[in-house]
């Protein structure tokens, strides 16, 4: 159907094009891609792949763009989103051995599933129809069921104890979404070499999916031009987060395995991404400044850096930068080729351990009670061992304390009461006014909307535990609400605990700005950690129920309507005569038997028979014609029924 | 169940009668009644509640005007929408010809050429002949509802008419017959001019049709081809003014890239098919604000157009193509074009903006990647196709481009912009693309048998008269959409009897059918731009109940559930009575046939 065109108008206005000239200089969309390595201290690689796209301020988003890509410009524009995050992650940030108190785990950290907040920019009372919306636009996007976040049960408004503080800010998580490669694949579309180019290229699906840890992000805000009559910026940073146990032969066990990118994700690098306005590949070190805390002048002491007796790098780090914890390799991956792959390798030569810096509190939670009516949910907050080293402790009334925010959601089946709030400090008992310094509750209504639950605690400096108690009883779904496997249970989404106080970042000693991942890794970045998620067991009904109720009943007023029609017919005069006809001939023991038989028959006691065979036979024969007739009939009917329409 | 009971049982009083009452076989009382009477009002009652027990079961279907809609259908079929038209044919430097004679013969020339085309969305037309002679005196022959707009005697000169560029003469002719109201369809008018042959030599007949609705032939000696002249005139009308100079082998008409919320998505993407070797960039932003904005705002009647575009990387084609030697380039033929299109690798992404029901254009330029490059599209007859693209009807079009220079010069890629210039040549495909979806031509030139003659294009893509054309095929195309959507609901309601039909979806379609009923009677009235908003309302309202949340999602509530919750009740309950009646009555013949034989007995005795 193809069909050839030739061209029409010759003649165009060229004075309109001139007239557009006058735009002035543009600034242009820019993209940037980075991958950060980490060997973690439990023998796991972290590889955290960083994409940001810009988009200036502009008029035309959602219409022309370079790089951007257009669905999410028109996303932005079309529910006037100011700020988002959407998160899928798959298994759980180990906080003690992977780190809790550096940006990277307090911003790629996330809970289990779908997470997904959003500030709009709408009036207050369309902030619900808009966050609608875009769980809608959303989950066809990102080929998920974020969808299930529209329903007003599964979402809340946080007030301040998400961190982010705003009135029209929106929070829903699903816990139960399963992450897979067709999450992302729609991410990655996003990308503008997708994973054909550059450093995405390096996302295998089975090894990144074979990972501990995985976790993919969006998250865009919009960036306020100032100018009046311009639009606003629009900046869209995408991470994905893994966590990779690098194949090792090595037999000794204290020592760290040896790998490289070709050994960790099975392909290399074979060049940047030409749209990239940056590509690096950064490798993050912790702990190893203890006994080189010298400054590195010569060539040679920057050769000892990357080339020393503990281990030593494949490639030459273009530069590298001190941190206050730890060094931080810097590669640019432009000079890589198809000829000349970029492969970088750790190889590790003497056993080495190092500790990551932990959050002042570790959080974890867990249900009590047992039974299907009611039970207790725990928060546990114990104290990790560099507690004592953080700064951003405060001073209140001359005691050191330690602020906490704790943000929770229960699904309106979950119905807690908040009387029964119990705080432990150190396995004693602590009145609210002693270490609750402020609570915001919003009851669940049933069916309705969910309950949330958000409490800042002060916490003295050398508390060793503290735990949060609160009693609640199951409630009853209807039975349409239940999802298809209801036996499998319930999920309480995330709790999340911030610590107000305490703020991560990386301050290295080099100015950096113009690597996106380093200047959002320098930003100071509220410590969080998200809880595990709970199953909460239901009672999960028979779902024949229903059916079985409606024969149960119909049969037992059928019963008692045939026993009524029985009754109303009956003819005692008649049958006591006959009783007593019968009674003159036959035994004790027969008649006693004979009346058995007639109570469970319900019907009179037969005579011997007194006929003859043929009367008896005849008879016999028309009754079962009728029967032979019923059926018939019956099954007749129920053929006209069932086959008809 | 056994009825042993009756026949054993011992009849009532056997006390102190005739000495031959046999208490077996015959009885002295009447039966009694009382127990049949009350397990048959029993049957009764419950036989009198199967219709109420019908009715509680039954669910709820909005009444559908079925009658309406097929009476719709039918009349779309049967009786084609025409619109009025009016036609004037002015002819300025004629001596010796008869008005009243040169109408009829360019109505018949008329109905000739419509008479094989009663497609819908052509002209119901009025005709007048208006004829000037040298001594500019007129004489006219004006249809039988007159339009109000005449031509003013002499104000076409004969000498000075058709001097100069066709354009001003175009805007020559709009002020000469501005005059028009258009409140009775649109006026469209051909002006022959016969030259006075001052030099001698025979001018070359020129035929021009304008911008506007008007058209022009100028030429001398024309009184002599007066045979000619009638049926270029009304080829001029037909063919062109009527049906909008199309092909008849081209697009069906019936198809209008026009969504049924009557908006068009224009995606604009530029595809690098391999950023490695080169990558190249446009700047949109300009092409739309100074040459596809225009076109937006000339089409607004018909459709509300966005425009976007995005720049896409890595997006190689799936066909395959071959080097050339001869042609000195790689070459991919008309058979690989239903493979050109890689859906894999290109995403260009449906428009989040975009309602659901938004048709979406797409419209690709594909910079091929330096191991294809030039890559040329060949015609079927060998040639190499000036364009180096190619339209899929409904979808969009594609343009190869091919850069400048093909080889990579050196190891980074370069970064290009498509210079302005060459932009607009693409705009230029682009907008011919566009025409030919909306089934027009691309070229500037309308040949028929009788001569060929020259389309003034305009800058806005698309000229008066065929804004005309499109708006009556939009108008058409909507109804036609409209009847065949209500037709499908109409037979799916009725193949399924359990379906729920909620309310709205009632008043949805009434209210489209009374939509399409405005656009009928407004097309035979000549209200363009009203027919098609109603003719667009009734198709939107049609789809709108189509595809309804409730309709979607058919409701199951079979006969087999019915029966399932019903016959644990009513199946033992009924099974109780009927047995019942059937014993009793049974019961009463038998001690009926006792007594009456009792009483025959006595008769006797």
């Amino acid at each position: 159907m193809a069909s050839l065109v030739r061209s029409w108008i010759p003649l165009l206005i060229l004075q309109s094009f001139l007239v557009a000239v006058a735009f002035g200089s543009k600034e242009a969309e820019q993209f940037s891609e980075a991958l950060l390595l980490k060997p973690l201290p439990d023998r796991k690689v972290l590889a955290h792949f960083h994409f940001e796209n810009r988009a200036p301020p502009s008029n035309s988003h959602g219409r022309h763009h370079h790089l951007f890509p257009k669905a999410i410009s028109q996303l932005v524009q079309k529910f006037r989103v100011k700020e988002m995050e959407l998160s899928f992650t798959q298994g759980r940030w180990n906080h003690e051995h992977w780190g809790g108190f550096d940006p990277l785990s307090s911003m790629n950290a996330k809970p289990v599933g779908v997470e997904l907040w959003a500030v709009f920019d709408v009036p207050q009372s369309q902030v619900d129809t808009s966050w609608k919306n875009l769980t809608h636009a959303l989950s066809g996007l990102f080929c998920a069921s974020i969808n299930f976040l529209e329903s007003s049960t599964s979402y809340a408004a946080p007030t301040w104890g998400f961190g982010t503080n705003s009135d029209k800010l929106r929070y829903g998580s699903l816990p139960r979404e399963a992450v897979c490669t067709e999450n992302l694949t729609p991410w990655l579309k996003l990308l503008p070499c997708r994973d054909k180019d550059g450093i995405s290229a390096l996302m295998n699906r089975p090894s990144v999916y074979r990972g501990f840890y995985h976790s993919q992000r969006l998250h865009l805000s919009t960036v306020e031009s100032g100018q009046e009559g311009l639009g606003s910026g629009i900046v869209l940073e995408q991470t994905l987060t893994v966590v990779l146990q690098p194949e090792t032969t090595s037999v000794e066990t204290n020592m760290q395995p040896s790998w490289s990118l070709s050994s960790l994700f099975g392909r290399k690098v074979v060049g940047s991404c030409v749209l990239a306005k940056s590509s690096n590949v950064y490798l993050q070190l912790e702990g190893r400044l203890g006994h080189e805390s010298k400054n590195v002048d010569t060539e040679i002491e920057a050769h000892k850096l990357w080339k020393n007796a503990d281990f030593d790098l494949s490639l030459k780090p273009d530069r590298v930068l001190r941190e206050s914890s730890g060094l931080l390799f810097i590669f640019d991956i432009d000079k890589s080729s198809d000829s000349e792959p970029f492969d970088l390798g750790l190889n590790w030569k003497l056993p080495s351990k190092w500790s990551c810096q932990q959050a002042p509190l570790q959080a974890s939670r867990f249900l009590m009670g047992s039974g299907n009516e009611r039970g207790a949910i725990a928060i546990l907050l114990k104290a990790t061992e560099s507690q004592e080293k953080l700064p951003g402790r405060e001073l209140t009334d001359g005691r050191c304390t330690i602020k906490a925010n704790i943000f929770q959601i229960f699904p309106w089946y979950i119905k807690v009461y908040y009387h029964t709030l119990q705080i432990f400090v150190d396995q004693q008992q602590k009145t609210d006014s002693e270490v609750l310094k402020k609570i915001n509750v919003s009851p669940s209504t049933d069916k309705v909307s969910s309950g949330m639950l958000e409490m800042m605690l002060e916490l003295p400096c050398e508390v060793k535990s503290a735990a949060i108690s609160i009693e609640y009883d199951k409630g009853f779904l209807h039975i349409d609400e239940y999802p298809p496997d209801a036996n499998q249970g319930f999920d309480i989404p995330s709790a999340l605990i911030s610590f107000p106080s305490h703020h991560a970042s990386l301050d290295f000693q080099e100015e950096l700005s113009k690597s996106p991942l380093l200047s959002s890794f320098k930003e100071k970045s509220l410590v969080r950690s998200y809880t595990e998620v709970l199953l909460v067991p239901l009672t999960t009904p028979d779902f024949s129920m229903p059916y079985n109720v409606i024969t149960i009943t119909c049969t037992i007023f059928a019963l008692y309507f045939g026993s009524l029609l029985n009754v109303l017919r009956r003819r005692i005069g008649e049958e006591e005569r006959f009783l007593k006809s019968q009674g003159k001939k036959t035994g004790g023991v027969k008649q006693l038997l004979l009346r058995l038989t007639a109570k469970i028959r319900g019907r009179p006691i037969e005579a011997p028979s007194s006929e003859s065979p043929a009367a008896e036979s005849s008879f016999l024969s028309t009754k079962l014609i009728f029967k032979i007739i019923l059926i018939a009939g019956a099954a007749a009917a129920w053929q006209y029924f069932s086959t008809d329409k | 169940m056994e009825e042993t009971s009756d026949r054993l049982n011992p009849t009532t009083d056997t006390s102190g009668i005739t000495p031959e009452f046999d208490p077996k076989t015959m009885r002295s009382t009447k039966p009694g009644l009382k127990r049949l009477f009350i397990t048959t009002s029993v049957l009764f009652s419950f036989l009198l509640g199967v219709p109420f027990l019908w009715k509680s079961v039954e669910i709820y279907r909005s009444p559908l005007p079925f009658h309406d809609i097929d009476s719709l259908s039918d009349q779309i079929e049967s009786t084609p929408l025409r619109f009025p038209c009016n036609f004037h044919a002015v002819f300025v430097g004629f001596e010796s010809t008869d008005p009243d004679n040169l109408r009829s013969q360019i109505q018949d020339g008329i109905n000739q050429l419509t008479h094989q085309s009663t497609q819908c969305g052509s002209c119901n037309f009025s005709l007048s002949v208006t004829v000037q002679n040298p001594a500019d005196q007129c004489s006219e022959t004006l249809a039988h509802n007159p339009s109000t707009c005449s031509y003013r005697c002499g104000v076409i000169t004969r000498n000075e008419f058709g001097v100069g560029l066709d354009d001003t003469v175009d805007e020559s002719l709009n002020d000469v017959f501005s005059g028009c109201s258009e409140n009775s369809g649109k006026t469209y008018s051909v002006v022959v001019v016969n030259k006075e042959n001052a030099n001698g030599e025979d001018e070359v007949l020129k035929a021009v049709v304008g911008k506007r609705r008007h058209a022009w032939v100028v030429g001398s000696g024309l009184e002599e081809r007066y045979g000619d002249i009638v049926a270029g005139v009304s080829e001029i009308f037909v063919k062109v003014f009527m049906n909008g100079g199309r092909d008849e082998e081209s697009i069906h008409g019936e198809f209008m890239p026009v969504g049924s919320d009557g908006k068009i998505v224009l995606s604009f993407s530029l595809l690098n098919s391999n950023p490695r070797d080169w990558v190249y960039d446009w700047d949109f932003q300009r092409i739309d604000d100074a040459l596809l904005a225009p076109v937006t705002k000339a089409l607004a009647p018909i459709a509300n157009i966005s425009v976007e575009s995005q720049v896409l990387y890595h997006t190689p084609k799936s066909s395959f193509s071959a080097w050339d030697e001869k042609l000195q380039g790689y070459i991919f033929r008309t058979s690989d074009l239903p493979f050109f299109v890689n859906s894999n690798e290109w995403h260009l992404d449906t428009s989040a903006g975009a309602s659901g029901r938004s048709k979406i254009l797409q419209f690709v330029v594909y910079i091929p990647s330096g191991k294809e490059c030039p890559l040329l599209l060949q015609l079927p007859n060998g040639e190499i196709s000036k364009t180096n693209g190619f339209i899929s009807p409904m979808w969009g079009g594609v343009i190869v481009w091919n850069p400048e220079n093909c080889d990579k010069d050196s190891e980074s890629p370069s970064r290009n912009t498509i210079s302005p210039q060459e932009l607009e040549q693409i705009v230029e495909i682009f907008l011919g693309q566009f025409r030919q979806l909306f089934g027009f031509k691309s070229e500037a030139i309308y040949t028929s048998g009788l001569g060929t003659y020259k389309i003034l294009p305009s800058e806005r893509g698309f000229t008066e008269w065929e804004l005309d054309v499109l708006s009556r095929k939009h108008t058409c195309f909507n109804l036609h959409s409209c009847s065949t959507t209500l037709g499908s609901l109409s037979r799916l309601v009725r193949s399924l009897p359990r379906m729920i039909i909620k309310d709205e979806i009632g008043e949805q379609v009434k209210y489209s059918l009374k939509a399409a009923k405005l656009a009928q009677s407004n097309a035979s009235l000549g209200g363009y731009s009203s027919s098609a908003s109603s003719s667009r309302e009734a198709r939107s309202l049609a789809e709108n109940v189509f595809f309804h949340p409730s309709i979607m999602s058919v409701s199951y509530f079979s006969y087999e559930h019915c029966f399932a919750v019903y016959s644990p009740f009513f199946l033992p309950v009924v099974a109780h009575i009927v047995l019942a009646v059937n014993r009793e009555w049974k019961r009463y013949r038998q001690e009926k046939a006792k007594y009456l034989t009792w009483l025959t007995r006595k008769k006797t005795a």
